[in-house]
């Protein structure tokens, strides 16, 4: 394994830094391989494979930070990095007007392996090309009864495995080795002049054996068939205030928005405030009530198979599930070694890295809406007039995770208690606090969705899952699209 | 090289990409983290009878480049064959190397903190009370060798400010310097606009109710929406379905006063490429003239299926551009606000999501200093609102482009684009359902 080979150097470069003076040091070996296969309306696109491996340290000197990064991986590259990493945070050590601690953090010795029955690695490179294919063929036959045809599809399948090394000065030895299976896929429908897209995303850690366990062929052969179904049966959406099912998709994207980010500490104390922003929460907002006591919302990163699977942390910090709203107060924010220290709270382990030339920085893993006693039917029995936010398309919110807006895809019409008919790009605009005030219930389904989420400054991507159960909303409105 | 030829691959191309950057974040007038980040990596394109595969690999020694070649190779072979594989040119081509880059960004870490003091200090001289932000500075170097015989080498910098300055936790400003010299990077310019806007957001407030408003556009918020006519002029975005832009080469899409054109190389470009990545030459192209669609973007693939030549913009699956200009008008930004009438003044927006990329439906959301404009002149700040619209219609509905330009590259703004302040009537303005809660410092 490429990894075993580099792991010197990570102990080697603590040491460099140790050296140099630093309070602090920490190194990555960071990397992986994978192979992705895209298929561009059924005509196969050229397969990709990547192998990537680097070092990533970072130390703290005279109070600053210092980040460095190389694939140059020997003790000269190594050594050199050190030096420029110590020149530069000595050099801006003038402008921290707060010296930077890591503090006291539980670390130690642990080894993580995320189990797969089918490997993903010396597989035949063939097989990603036979699953698209099989997607593909359903799809495209998809809705063709109706007069809808579905004659632009992306498709994009990739496995992979990312491997790490992370040493730090203060004990922690923590190797991992998780392999993942991901889909993406781009699907527009037409009829007449008149078109619909939907964005199918799912992955999650483990072998092979993950396309089984999502059903990916018949999930994407159902998404392909609902959007048809949107493009000719959706009819006008009600508008006004009224009650409104969120669907676990739903469920997932507004906890993630609206409640998890806001409650990134490092958010919530200003560091990302000219890239992804800030937080209309301050670091005395512990225990003020956002939400009705009906709204409870977690982070989880130990959920096995998870796409956010990530039991100890890139600073070698072990993880913890965090219960970000529980009836409606905030209860914890996410943190890392020096937001925790800063606020004088416990370490829940939250820092992730994107590669091995990115920092690490407080992350979300597995957002969701905590399950409730109801079912998905008994839910829906509460609502007189309103609407089923099912899938959702066009999403966005500010930068303080106040103002958000979700626009419905499959979307129907509750009548009496009942869901009726479809009806076409509801709009969801709401405020965090009207949001999460108005939860009334929970159903018992607790289902994720596979996303990216985009943070950090160069942007690291990092795999999520975002999730819930069926949340009803009372009183809230809805604007109508086209 | 050698292996690809040795294993038998009719073709292969080998770019190697190596980049050095180096860059300081601030936050709250302190610098939160300096990095230094040096990279390398090989892409690696192969083809045999008809087969293809792209590889990447950031192993920079010999021997395991050569073994990911093999690898590559055995891995294509056990393939099917692709029916859109086009052959690379027969002829191949020799660049030379081009170095014309500015030195002064090359390891330029002891730039880095003078600037970032320097504009720190212009946006609180203007009144903000704290400022963030980052810094970057690097170079990255293309060198290129294809079976067919091309070979080249090419190096490009640039420098990058982004600050952003509050005076309370709802009042900000946004200020940018996007240079490809040292020399050109203004951290004072950028630290005042900051300062400035932070302080005119005081006390903002929330419109009423949405409506329908003509929006004059920063650059800022130009390039984010009107750069993205580069991406959605891709073949491969046409092809795929996902461009507003399908069928309409020749026709109009735009106002008459639109042109956007992409640029491999030229002065102030902040992402140079003399090659594509199938080694052929980049170019100017034009994209959108006098609201006409006069050409899509293309590879020699997506070339050969629309019937036309290459546009250089290879992307070996995608081509995408450069770096993109955006016409020139003849007004001025105080001019702008006076024939508008009515409106309001965005300087600065994040998250633009798409309902539909096939029509074009998108929203976004204006932040920092956001104006109210009554009677041709800015009357109040505003905040809470989202801008809803379709590419289409907006690029139809541009009334008025300024004379003054700005190069823009920024978290928001992948493409660098060069871009003037865009007035557009007839813009859709929403506000979220349900009270906020007090803004607090």
């Amino acid at each position: 394994m490429l990894l075993d080979e580099y792991k010197d150097l990570a102990e080697f470069s603590v040491r460099e830094a140790r050296k140099a003076g630093a309070e602090y040091a920490e190194a990555r070996i960071h990397g992986g391989t994978g192979t992705g296969f895209m298929l561009k309306n059924g005509e196969p696109q050229p397969s990709m494979l990547e192998d990537s491996f680097g070092i990533g340290a970072r130390l703290v000197i005279d109070g600053a930070m210092g980040f460095g990064a190389t694939n140059l991986l020997s003790r000269q590259g190594v050594r050199g990095l050190t030096a420029r990493m110590v020149k530069m945070a000595r050099a801006s050590s003038r402008l921290v007007k707060e010296p930077i601690k890591m503090g006291e953090s539980k670390t130690g010795r642990r080894t993580v392996r995320v189990p797969e029955k089918e490997p993903v690695e010396g597989g035949d490179p063939g097989w990603l090309e036979s699953l698209l294919l099989e997607i593909d063929g359903r799809v495209a036959r998809a809705g063709s009864g109706g007069g809808v045809k579905i004659p632009n599809r992306i498709m994009v399948a990739s496995v992979g495995v990312e491997e790490k090394f992370i040493v730090t000065s203060d004990g922690a030895r923590v190797e991992s080795r998780v392999p993942r299976v991901n889909f993406f896929a781009i699907l527009t429908a037409l009829k007449g002049g008149d078109a619909a897209q939907r964005m199918v995303q799912q992955g999650q850690t483990g072998g092979l054996e993950v396309v089984k366990r999502l059903r990916l062929v018949e999930l994407v052969e159902e998404e392909a068939q609902t959007l048809a179904d949107v493009l000719d049966h959706a009819v006008k959406s009600p508008t006004g205030v009224m009650d409104v099912v969120l669907s676990p998709e739903l469920s997932g994207i507004a906890a993630h928005e609206s409640v998890g980010h806001p409650q990134e500490a490092d958010r919530i104390l200003g560091r990302e405030g000219a890239q992804a922003g800030e937080s209309y929460l301050s670091k005395d907002s512990l225990g003020t009530v956002v939400g009705s006591g009906e709204a409870f919302v977690s982070d989880d990163p130990t959920i096995q198979h998870s796409n956010g699977y990530c039991p100890v942390d890139d600073e070698g910090v072990p993880s913890k599930k965090r219960r970000l709203i529980v009836g409606g107060k905030i209860s914890e924010f996410l943190q890392n070694r020096s937001t925790s220290s800063l606020l004088g709270v416990r370490n829940n382990g939250a820092s992730r890295s994107a590669g091995f030339d990115r920092e690490p920085i407080i992350r979300m893993s597995n957002t969701f809406v905590e399950p409730g006693d109801y079912t998905t039917e008994e839910l829906i029995k509460e609502v007189k007039d309103g609407i089923y936010l099912k899938s959702f398309t066009e999403w966005n919110i500010d930068d303080k995770r106040l103002n958000q807006r979700y626009t419905g895809l499959e979307a129907y019409m509750i009548r009496n208690g009942e869901t009726t008919s479809l009806v076409r790009a509801p709009i969801l605009e709401i405020t965090t606090p009207a949001l999460w005030g108005s939860v009334k219930g929970r159903s018992k389904r607790l289902e994720f969705e596979a996303a990216n989420c985009g943070k950090g400054d160069p942007m690291q991507g990092l795999p999520v899952w975002t999730g819930g159960p069926d949340t009803l909303l009372g009183g809230v409105r809805i604007v109508g699209g086209a | 090289m050698k292996v690809a030829r040795r294993l038998g691959a009719d073709e292969a191309i080998l770019i190697s990409v190596v980049s050095d950057e180096r860059m300081a974040r601030f936050a709250n007038s302190t610098v939160t983290v300096s990095k230094s980040v040096t990279e390398s990596g090989t892409e690696v394109y192969l083809s045999k009878g008809g087969r293809r595969i792209i590889g990447t690999s950031s192993n920079p020694e010999k021997a395991s480049l050569e073994r990911f070649v093999s690898l590559l190779y055995k891995s294509m072979m056990a393939l099917p064959k692709d029916p859109g594989h086009v052959p690379l040119p027969a002829r191949g081509r020799k660049y030379r190397p081009r170095r014309a880059h500015d030195r002064r960004l090359e390891s330029a870490e002891g730039l880095l903190a003078g600037y970032v003091e320097e504009a720190i200090g212009s946006a609180e001289s203007e009144g903000a009370r704290r400022v963030a932000g980052s810094l970057e500075a690097g170079v990255t170097s293309h060198h290129i060798a294809t079976s067919t015989g091309t070979v080249g080498a090419d190096t490009g910098a640039r420098i990058l400010l982004n600050v952003r300055a509050f005076t309370d936790r709802d009042a900000s400003g946004h200020g940018l310097s996007c240079s490809a010299t040292a020399r050109g990077l203004s951290p004072e310019v950028a630290g005042k606009r900051a300062g400035y806007h932070s302080k005119m957001m005081r006390n903002a407030r929330q419109l009423p109710e949405g409506g329908t408003y003509s929006v004059l556009m920063s650059p800022t918020v130009a390039s984010n929406l009107l750069g993205l006519v580069g991406e959605f002029a891709s073949a491969f975005s046409v092809e795929a379905g996902t461009s507003f832009l399908v069928d309409s080469l020749g026709k109009k899409v735009g106002a008459e006063c639109v042109d956007i054109t992409d640029r491999g190389t030229g002065e102030g470009c902040l992402q140079p490429r003399v090659f594509d990545d199938e080694g052929q030459p980049t170019r100017s192209t034009e994209l959108i003239s006098g609201g006409v669609l006069r050409s899509y973007l293309h590879n020699i693939s997506t070339a050969k299926r629309f019937k036309t030549a290459t546009t250089g913009n290879a992307g070996l699956i995608d081509p995408g551009p450069w770096n993109l200009e955006v016409g020139a008008g003849d007004s001025g930004y105080d001019e702008m606000v006076r024939e508008m009438g009515h409106g309001l003044v965005l300087t600065s927006n994040w998250y633009t999501r798409f309902k539909n990329y096939r029509k074009g439906e998108f929203s976004t959301v204006p932040r920092d200093g956001t104006y109210l404009v009554e009677r041709g002149e800015l009357s109040s700040p505003v905040k809470g609102i989202r801008v809803s619209d379709d590419m289409g219609r907006m690029l139809s509905s541009i009334r008025l482009l300024s004379e003054e330009r700005e190069w823009v590259q920024w978290w928001e703004v992948d493409t660098p684009t060069l871009c003037p302040w865009v007035l557009v009537d007839g813009v859709t303005v929403t506000k979220a359902y349900g009270e906020s809660p007090p803004s607090s410092g």
